[in-house]
Formats: C-alpha cells, structure tokens, sequence
C-alpha cells in the first residue's frame, strides 16, 4: 500500500513546476500548460484525500466537476488565443503588451 | 429562525429566481435564432425586452422569498438566508441596469447581441448561487462560471486590440487564481475530511492536534485568499482590475465592478465567518483553527484601500481611474469584513448597496461620454458643463456620493463601516479609512473640476450634448438614491437588519 | 510483506509525470511541450486507478487526453507559425524562478509531513462509477446541473470569440 505523503509530495512537486511554468514562461499557450498542471495536482489531492482522509467518494466527485471546469476553461482560453492571433496577424508584430500596466 | 436542511424537492420552490434567470437565458438564446432576420434595432429589443422580464419575475420572487424562514438547501449546497437574499437583489438589479446600458453602447453598435444577453443572465445566475454557497465544490464550480462568462464578456469587442488582451490577461490570471485557491481547498478537504463548510468548523473546533495544523492552515487561507481576492480585486491580487477594466466593453466593466466583486466579498464573509469562525456571544464571532486570519484581511483592507487610492491620483484615463477607484472601495468593504460582529457584515451589506448605484451611474456617465465624444480621457471632458449640464451636476452626484460627502448615500456607507469598525476597538482602521477617503477625493474633484472649469479656454464649436431620453431615464434612476440621504437611511436599516439574520444560519 | 510491484510502479509514473512536467514548463519547444503533457496527463490517470479511482481515471483519459490536450494541440498548431502570442515581453529569469519553485515546494513537503493528517482506516474497495452516478442525482444534483449551464456557456462563448463574421 502507497501511503498518503507519497501521492501528496508527487503533487506538490507538480504544483512547484507549474508555479516555475507560470513564473518564467511568455507565451500563453505555454501558461496555459502551466495553470493545468496546477489544476492536476489538485485533482490528485483530491483523490488522494478522499481515499484516506474521508472515506468516501466526496473529493472524487469534486475531481471529477473540477476536470470538466478546466475543460471549458481551456477551450474559452484558446478561443481568446485565437482571436487574439487574428489580431496580431494582421496587426503587428509586438507581444500583448498595448495594456500597460 | 432555522429551518434547517433541505432535499431537492423541498429547495425548489425557494430556487425560483435562479431557475428563471436560467430559463430566461435558454429562451434568449432561442429568440437570437429567431431575430436573425431583423434589424439591429430590432433584435436588441427582442432579446433585450424578455430578458427584462425575466429578470424582474425573478426580482419579484426574489422580494417574495425573503419572507420565508432561513434554512440550507439542495442538502447543504446553498443557503438560504437574509444576508443572501439581499445579495440576490442587488445582483439582480446590477443585470437589469446593465442591460439597459448595452441597449445604447457605441462601442457595442455593431456586435451582435445575443450572446451578451445570455452571458449576462448567466453571470447572473451564477452570481446568485456564488453568494450563497455553503459547500467547497459550489464555491468553486460557481465561481468559475462567473469567470468564465466573465473572461467572454470581456474580450466581446473582437474588433478591439484592447478588449482582446484584456480578456487574455483576465483568463491567464483568472485561471492562475482558481487553480491556487482549488489546491488550497483540496488541502483543507485534506485537513478536515469534509468539502461542507460547517462540516469544516466542527473539524478545525475539535482538532486537538490544533498547533501543529496551524501552518497547513496558513497556507489554506493565503491560497484560497488569492483566489476570492482576484474576484475582489485587492491587493496583491489586483493586478488584472485595471487592464482589464480598460479594454473591456465599458457596460461590460460597469457589471464587473460590481458582481463578481460583490459576490467575492459574498463568499469571504460565507468561507471565513462559516467554515473559519464561529457565533460567540451576542452577534459576534471569534475565529476557529489556528491562523489569525482577521490580522490578515486587515492588512489586506489597508493596502487595498491606500493603493487603490494613491495610484487613482496618477490616473487620466478615466476608465483607469475608475477600475483602481473600485480596488479602494474593495478596500473599505473589506474593512466590514475584519470586525467579526454581526454589525460589521450589516455595514457591509449597506455599503454594497450604495456602491451599486454609485458606480454604475458613474461609468454610465462615461458611456454616455463616450457616446457623444468618443474618449475617455479626462481632458476630453472639458467643458461639458457648457453642453451639458444635466449630466455634469449628476455626475456630481455621483462623485460626491463616491467621495463620501454627505448628505449623499456614499457618506451614509461609509458611516456604517466606520462605525462598526469603532464599535470593535479598531479606531486607527477607521482613522486610516477617513484619511483614504480624503486622498479619494483629490480625483474625484478632479474630475468635476475639468468638467465645470476648464471648458473656458476650449474653443467654441461645443454643440449641446443631446442625451438620449433612454440615457436621460436611466441617469436619474441611478442619482436618486444616491441623493436620498436621510431617506436612505430608513431603508437601509432596514435591509441591513434583515442581513443580520445571516447569523441564524452560521 | 507487501510486494514491491505497486512501488516500483508507483515510483516509475511518479518520475514519468514529474519528468514530463519539467518539459512542459522547460523545453523550447512548444510542441514537445504538448505531447510531454500528454505523458502527464496519462500518469494522473494512472494514479487515480491506483487511489481506487476507476471511473475518475476513465474520465481524465477522455477529457483530459482526449480533448483538452488536442485542443491545445489545435491551438498550438493554429499559432506556432510566425508570430507568437506572446503575453508579456519580460518574464522572470529561470535561476530566481526555480528558486521560489523549490522553496514551495519544500514548504509544501515539510507540511505534508509535518501535518497529522486524520486518516480513515475503513474504505471500500471496487468500482466506483455506479456510486459516483448515484452521488451525482441525488447529493450532488446541484452542481450538476449548474455544471450544464457552465458547459453550454463555454460552448457558446468559445464559438462567438472564434467565428469570422462580427455580426453574425
């Protein structure tokens, strides 16, 4: 048997990477990559605890909703990708950055 | 009085302006199909028109439920109580005021309508039900609805290089928020073996193991913070608000300045006063687990409200000005917030409700600008007293009530805050509010003063601004509660009382 | 005397999701960067099969794999030619990031063991699609429709920000 700190400190080491991810990468396809990683780790938490702290089924479901909400956060994420694209396509070559901060 | 939890069938008939706003939404969604062939015109009214009266049965029922007792529904899902329902209500006339905005955008005139309309009602909906969760897994499912309706309504102008990046900054750093504040709630699910709020403050009341949870706990609260505080937009989490804020549609903006940051403020009084505190006492509270977290929100309210104000100084593009004027009224709500009394949640309750007539009458006045001028640059508004006036003294209105003059309704607010933030021994938090609120005022008068002085060394070709009778309604709809004053403050003890029943279900 | 078959498993997707991961948040290339994903991805799933989780393991697989990564991988295809959609023109540098990434990481750790984490010795074991099902109409009937609207919502907005013509 996998004792809990196992499956806890793996998602903790996914967490800390898309932390790095989000902290170091410009593109946002690639932060994107980032924020699911963190999404995933979660989700393992989620699971893990359910098994062995709650013994029941309760942190699976909220797995199971989470997966389908950053479903449709990345599918809106790349819709605004893409129409950001067109933009700059025909635009101009400089990053996002009009906004400033 | 608590009622106590309810199965599905029992919430239904207390779910009815939700399952509206939500049928109103699909039927909306049908008339677009139907309204293809129309004119502009036409099709904003089609869908506009019943969406209007969706939202107002739904305001309706929303008025008719408040009578009924308090209890927790769909078995412990959502609430229903006094603090929520008055939420309701003002998430519900936020959408209604909105969406007479949209019918008159500049910015909006060629797009089509129909989405907006049915993300509006949704955003809505969802609204309605973040406000009132009382379970980790609606918190978050809600939440994210509203976010992503939100990031959608945002980059709407698909025309617009600024409303694009918005929305992608918005989604980046909306989704960088929740993903943290899912890892906080997926440890504290850890720690206490419950996604129910209540189930969470049994847990945390009883762990003898309390000391050595504390850090675990730290990190619960700042994670989950960072996400509710992208919603509020306080500081360190508002580096979005004014981007964002600025490329978006600007009745698009008017909504975001007032849902999600109101039903952010929703869910930090539901998580922190529900799941991290418990009733002690006459309606106050003492908190529960091993992290003063009331220390935190402090600090949190200070920065907000003094950097919200001190950057807002810098400020000429309007909407900017604005979007950090927003970030410090986030800060003196949260100053409701740090109290733990009963009181400090009625003072907050009071000010959101203000603030919603406040704001929003400020950024229609933009619109309306807008409209005639195209610019939201302030010295684009010089001189309007001279084409205007009407709109010049109710911007005033609007302005003084933000500054917290009296007698306007924004003074009464502020008194609220204060006040209950004095009564808890926390004289220097109202001080430094006072004086935020004096630095606030620096930019407000700017503002008007361009607007009545400057207009002198304009050069003449200043037609009248001709005000869209529409425009003209809605401007005074706005500006009368913010005048009322002394007649306000009957109303709003009253509905400020009727929030205290928030305490029956915690 | 517990056989070391599980371990060594457990160790070997443990290495293979977090060595995917360092390509997703590392690598140059954007395409690696997405089909190392794809590795993460699959590795999540193993651990949900190994937590018990049968049906969450299934359901990841398909939502996950199956359409997140390729619509990512869509979008990567779709903007990978000249111009990248870049998001800001100065990010932090690697050697400070890693070194804030570490230190979470060893905060977090040093948690996780350092908490008494209340552990529940009474679990039942076997498939879990049909109590999931039943959770899903009966406690959790909320959120589950909330989750529809939440669905469609995207669906719609995802399709008005893509499509060609502005009034259409």
């Amino acid at each position: 048997m996998i004792p809990l700190e196992y499956y806890l400190i793996v998602s903790a080491a996914l967490f800390s990477l898309g932390l790095y991810g989000l902290l170091t990468r410009k593109n946002a396809i690639n932060v994107l990559m980032s924020v699911e990683l963190i999404f995933n780790a979660a989700n393992i938490n989620l699971v893990a605890f359910s098994r062995f702290v709650g013994g029941n089924l309760e942190g699976q479901v909220f797995a199971l909703f989470v997966i389908a909400i950053a479903a449709c956060e990345a599918a809106v994420a790349l819709a605004i990708v893409m129409s950001l694209f067109r933009h700059l396509k025909s635009v101009s070559l400089e990053g996002a950055s009009a906004l400033k901060g | 009085m608590n009622v106590g939890n309810l199965d599905t069938f029992g919430s239904l008939k207390f779910f009815v302006p939700e399952i509206v706003v939500v049928f109103t939404m699909m039927a909306v969604l049908v008339l677009d199909l139907v309204a293809m062939k129309r004119s502009p015109w036409e099709r904003r009214l089609l869908l506009v028109g019943p969406s209007l009266i969706g939202l107002g049965v739904a305001l309706f029922y929303a008025i008719r439920l408040a009578e009924l007792p308090a209890s927790s529904l769909f078995n412990g899902m959502v609430a229903h109580d006094g603090f929520g329902n008055v939420l309701r209500l003002v998430f519900l006339v936020t959408s209604l005021l909105v969406l007479l905005f949209t019918l008159r955008s500049k910015e909006l005139e060629g797009m089509h309508h129909g989405e907006l309309t049915v993300l509006l009602l949704t955003v809505t909906a969802a609204l309605m039900w973040m406000s009132n969760s009382l379970n980790l897994l609606m918190i978050f499912l809600a939440l994210e609805t509203v976010s992503i309706a939100s990031y959608v309504m945002v980059g709407y102008m698909k025309g617009d290089r600024l409303s694009n990046e918005a929305s992608l900054k918005y989604i980046l750093f909306g989704a960088i928020s929740s993903g943290t504040m899912l890892f906080g709630m997926s440890l504290l699910y850890g720690l206490t073996g419950t996604l129910e709020l209540s189930g969470i403050r049994s847990a945390l009341e009883n762990q003898e193991a309390l000391v050595e949870s504390g850090p675990a706990l730290m990190v619960i609260v700042i994670m989950v913070l960072a996400g509710i505080g992208f919603k509020m937009a306080t500081v360190p989490f508002h580096f979005w608000c004014p981007d964002v804020y600025t490329g978006a549609p600007t009745p698009v903006t008017a909504f975001l300045s007032v849902g999600p940051k109101v039903a952010g403020f929703a869910v930090l009084v539901r998580f922190f006063y529900g799941g991290l505190a418990r009733p002690s006492g006459d309606a106050a509270f003492e908190m529960v687990g091993a992290v003063n977290w009331q220390a935190i929100l402090m600090g949190i309210s200070v920065l907000t409200m003094t950097l919200g104000n001190v950057t807002a100084l810098l400020q000429t593009n309007l909407k900017r000005l604005l979007a950090y004027s927003s970030i410090a009224h986030a800060g003196y709500i949260m100053m409701g917030a740090v109290v733990l009394s009963g009181e400090g949640i009625q003072a907050m309750v009071a000010y959101v409700v203000v603030y919603l007539f406040m704001n929003l009458g400020a950024f229609l006045v933009l619109i309306v600008v807008h409209d005639a001028v195209g610019s939201f640059d302030l010295k684009d508004y010089a001189g309007i007293w001279r084409r205007s006036p009407l709109l010049t003294i109710v911007m005033g209105i609007f302005l003084f009530s933000l500054m917290g003059i009296p007698p306007f309704a924004g003074f009464l607010a502020k008194w609220y805050v204060f006040a209950a933030v004095i009564r808890a021994d926390l004289g220097w938090l109202a001080v430094l509010g006072v004086l935020n609120s004096a630095v606030g005022a620096f930019y407000y008068i700017k503002i008007l003063k361009t607007m009545f002085l400057e207009g002198d060394d304009v050069p003449e070709p200043s037609s009248p601004l001709r005000l869209h009778p529409m425009h003209v309604g809605l401007l005074f709809l706005l500006a009368v509660p913010n005048i009322s004053g002394l007649f306000l403050w009957g109303y709003l003890d009253r509905i400020t009382e009727y929030s205290q029943k928030l305490l029956e279900n915690l | 005397m517990e056989s070391l078959a599980p371990r060594i498993l457990f160790w070997f997707f443990a290495a293979l999701m977090l060595g995917s991961a360092l390509i997703v948040v590392h690598g140059r290339n954007l395409v690696h960067s997405a089909f190392a994903l794809l590795a993460t991805f699959f590795s999540a799933a193993v651990f949900y099969a190994f937590l018990g989780a049968d049906f969450l393991a299934g359901a990841q697989v398909l939502i996950y794999v199956g359409g997140i990564l390729i619509l990512l991988l869509f979008g990567v295809m779709l903007t990978n030619r000249i111009f990248d959609v870049n998001l800001r023109t100065e990010t932090f540098q690697v050697a400070p990031s890693a070194l804030v990434a570490a230190g979470v990481f060893g905060m977090l750790t040093l948690l996780i063991l350092k908490t008494p984490w209340r552990q529940v010795s009474l679990v039942e074991e076997g498939p879990t699609t049909e109590k999931i099902g039943s959770l899903l109409v009966t406690t959790y009937l909320l959120p589950f429709e909330i989750a529809s609207v939440l669905l469609l919502v995207a669906l719609l907005g995802a399709a008005m920000l893509v499509r060609r013509r502005s009034d259409l």
